[in-house]
């Protein structure tokens, strides 16, 4: 019995010791032969070429303190680094890229895109596939349209944040301006009227002592895209308007002038909800848009006592009006002039009325323009700060 | 052979539920949306009658052969000579089946994270782990099930709660565009699913209380249709219509968490959860093949020939299919309908038939009987 148990226990040994050899080494990726890509650039070179250029992440090890004591400021150069190369496709110009890269591309941190405009107006459904489709690549990504070269804004050095890409990632989060997804975006591409809107960033011009890399961009407006084309932007004071009628409202302050007075009253929005209502009746589509919203009086410049329940009253009619300006000022916009339905009307009219939208659907295009919107907005002033 | 080994019915239970559910979870919904569109919902619900109506048929079929398998008593109800024949065409067919699942989880495992290692490899560990639990008979298999089904559900539930804020109900509208029909084409493929639900038979002899069989039998159907309604529900309501385009979904879904910029990278609890149930649905098959084969042979054991299948389960991985898109095109077209025509039209005939002939026996047993009393 003894010799046959030690025969056996050297026997599963060395099954073990073989488990050891054989465990997947193929795949093996180690930390430091990485090179994690924060965040990526797409400029448009020649008629066919791409310029892909990208963030990377430098890992630093013991080299901050030493940047704090001599200079007092954290960083500096070295904090970025931004490589491109060219190619008729992303995954071709990736390829190339990796030839002046020493470590492996990963692309599993990724989260910003920055498209720039002249590319973006030849549409962005081809770069997206890549993103969609690469394993590595996570649908959380956010998409922006630049004014000025990509490659030139990822090589801006942000002085609060860590780098470009957790600026914007960020400033996409405030929900201020409008934030798309990998993911949204491909729904939009696919969606029944095929039109998107994505946020449109420019770089914030640098303060006059410092270095004028030494800024960040932001997202100052929207670009409008019909049918994969860029037709157009609207600035700032057009995209809350937008906001409203998608539905992505979250943070804002609204300055209102009531008649008859010499100041201002500013209120502060939050649980702002809105909603598309469409109608079909005698041939006329029509879209009523119902939002609530509950507002915090943060200033008064007027005389007015806000404490009096019928000046409260009165004010939120004021607010009410000013809210549907500025949806109208956006809606007129981009409805009347750029003809794109970035606001999901068709989504709306398809769930509402499906036997009617699959009739209708291939004049989409000519009924779009044609239909009417009404609002429905209600608010709400539930405090008047701390003073009377 | 093995009729002293018992599980009890919710064992039973337990592992019929991975065994099935498993790999519908990544491959199907996208296969579904594809067909029902923003009905994908409902199609598992036409889908779970093939499954209520299969167990139905075991437990039926297990009411007039306590002690047998399927492979057994077809040669009682059949014949010698077309009982073997029908029960080596049924076993070939899970030899087939069981390579195609093991091949889904090699193209799954390989497509998400381990691009270089050889599906060889990836198949081939995964087959080993298998036929250890194979050899330790249906007590350990049902064992191991109670121990993984509870944490691969709560897992499971967890990412669907995470994704709760991210959900878009509007997305299911409008219900029912384009009638009945989409949601009826889309529930095909699942159907061949719960198909599989015959499997069931296979069981039945070692469950305790047999009774309850029946019971629990129509329970784990429920919880795998519940359990694909809200896989559906989760697809829909976070990608719409992005749902069919998608190879993947749930993994993309479990991507998609982001909880206060640090809950993120969630795609191993996808994984956790596809492996360990990927495990019990082969451990099922395989010990399925094995007992099986053992039968047909009229062999003392299984234990011995568990090994020699498990390498004819590897090939048949290898071979099954040329790659991811050839696989899918597979299961989403004629793989239905081969899956379906071998496991509900031969039980349906074999009750059939076994049912006519005890007719037949009992009329001829109580004339026998009543013979001499006459006399």
């Amino acid at each position: 019995m003894k010799p046959r148990s030690i025969i056996k226990s050297s026997g599963l040994c060395l099954l073990i010791f073989n488990i050891m050899l054989l465990s997947g080494c193929w795949d093996r990726q180690e930390l430091n032969d990485l090179a994690l890509i924060m965040a990526a650039g797409f400029d448009i070179k020649s008629d066919h070429k791409i310029e892909l250029s990208v963030l990377v992440f430098i890992p630093k090890g013991g080299g901050s303190q030493q940047g704090m004591d001599v200079s007092g400021e954290i960083g500096g150069g070295e904090q970025t680094l931004v490589r491109s190369a060219e190619g008729v496709t992303i995954a071709d110009a990736m390829s190339k890229l990796q030839e002046i890269l020493p470590r492996k591309i990963f692309w599993g941190h990724t989260d910003v895109f920055i498209f720039n405009e002249d590319l973006a107006k030849k549409g962005v459904s081809k770069q997206v596939d890549f993103i969609m489709r690469h394993p590595q690549l996570r649908e959380r990504g956010q998409i922006f349209v630049s004014k000025q070269k990509a490659k030139d804004i990822l090589k801006l050095i942000s002085p609060l944040e860590r780098d470009l890409s957790e600026v914007l990632r960020e400033l996409g989060e405030h929900k201020i301006g409008l934030s798309v997804t990998t993911k949204e975006l491909s729904e939009m591409l696919i969606g029944d009227s095929k039109d998107y809107a994505l946020p449109w960033i420019k770089i914030l011009p640098a303060e006059s002592s410092k270095n004028p890399k030494q800024t960040i961009a932001y997202i100052t407006g929207t670009t409008i895209f019909k049918q994969d084309k860029m037709v157009g932007k609207i600035d700032d004071s057009l995209k809350r308007g937008l906001l409203w009628l998608r539905n992505e409202i979250r943070l804002a302050v609204v300055t209102i002038k009531p008649p008859n007075t010499d100041g201002y009253i500013s209120l502060n929005l939050y649980n702002a909800k809105s909603e598309l209502t469409p109608e079909i009746k005698n041939g006329k589509w029509k879209i009523v848009l119902h939002a609530e919203s509950s507002s915090d009086i943060v200033q008064n410049t007027t005389n007015l006592d806000v404490s009096n329940p019928v000046i409260v009253k009165k004010l939120e009619h004021y607010l009410q009006e000013e809210i549907e300006k500025r949806i109208e000022l956006s809606r007129n916009r981009v409805q009347k002039k750029m003809k794109a339905d970035v606001f999901g009307f068709a989504e709306a009219f398809h769930r509402k009325y499906p036997e009617i939208w699959n009739r209708e659907k291939d004049d989409w295009n000519e009924i779009f323009p044609k239909v009417e919107v009404t609002y429905d907005i209600k608010t709400k002033i539930r405090r008047q700060g701390l003073t009377s | 052979m093995m009729k002293q080994a018992k599980i009890s019915p919710i064992q039973m239970a337990l592992l019929m539920n991975p065994a099935i559910a498993a790999t519908v979870l990544l491959l199907v919904p996208s296969i579904t949306a594809k067909q029902a569109e923003q009905d994908s919902w409902i199609s598992p619900i036409w889908a779970s009658v093939i499954g209520f109506f299969v167990v139905f048929i075991a437990y039926q079929l297990n009411k007039l052969f306590p002690e047998e398998s399927i492979i057994e008593y077809s040669e009682y109800i059949l014949g010698k000579f077309l009982g073997k024949l029908i029960s080596a065409a049924f076993l070939f067919f899970y030899l087939h089946i069981t390579g195609i699942i093991v091949r889904e989880y090699g193209e799954f495992v390989s497509a998400t994270s381990l691009f270089n290692t050889p599906m060889t490899v990836i198949i081939g560990s995964m087959v080993l782990v298998c036929s250890f639990a194979v050899l330790g008979g249906p007590e350990v298999i049902g064992r191991v099930s109670e121990i993984i089904v509870p944490v691969v559900m709560l897992l499971y539930i967890i990412i669907f709660i995470l994704l709760i804020k991210d959900l878009e109900v509007k997305n299911m509208f409008p219900i029912m565009e384009k009638g009945i029909k989409p949601s009826l084409m889309g529930s095909i493929v699942p159907q061949s699913w719960f198909s599989e639900f015959i499997l069931i038979s296979f069981f039945l002899p070692f469950v305790k209380d047999k009774k309850k069989g029946m019971k629990w039998g129509m329970i784990s159907v429920c919880s795998v249709m519940i359990l694909m309604v809200l896989t559906n529900i989760m697809n829909l309501f976070l990608f719409g219509k992005l749902t069919a385009s998608l190879t993947y979904p749930v993994m993309v879904a479990a991507r998609y968490i982001s909880i206060a910029d640090f809950l993120e990278h969630l795609e191993s609890i996808v994984m956790a959860i596809w492996i360990a149930g990927t495990f019990i649905k082969i451990t099922v098959f395989y010990f399925i093949l094995s007992l099986g084969i053992a039968q047909w042979l009229k062999l003392s054991d299984y234990r011995p020939i568990v090994l020699p299948i498990g390498f004819l389960i590897l090939l048949q991985g290898l071979w099954s299919a040329g790659d991811l898109q050839e696989l899918s095109h597979y299961l989403a077209t004629t793989g239905a309908v081969y899956i379906l025509s071998f496991q509900v039209p031969i039980p349906v005939i074999l009750l059939l038939i076994a049912t006519i002939r005890n007719k037949i026996q009992q009329g001829k047993g109580n004339k026998q009987n009543e013979a001499p009393v006459n006399h």
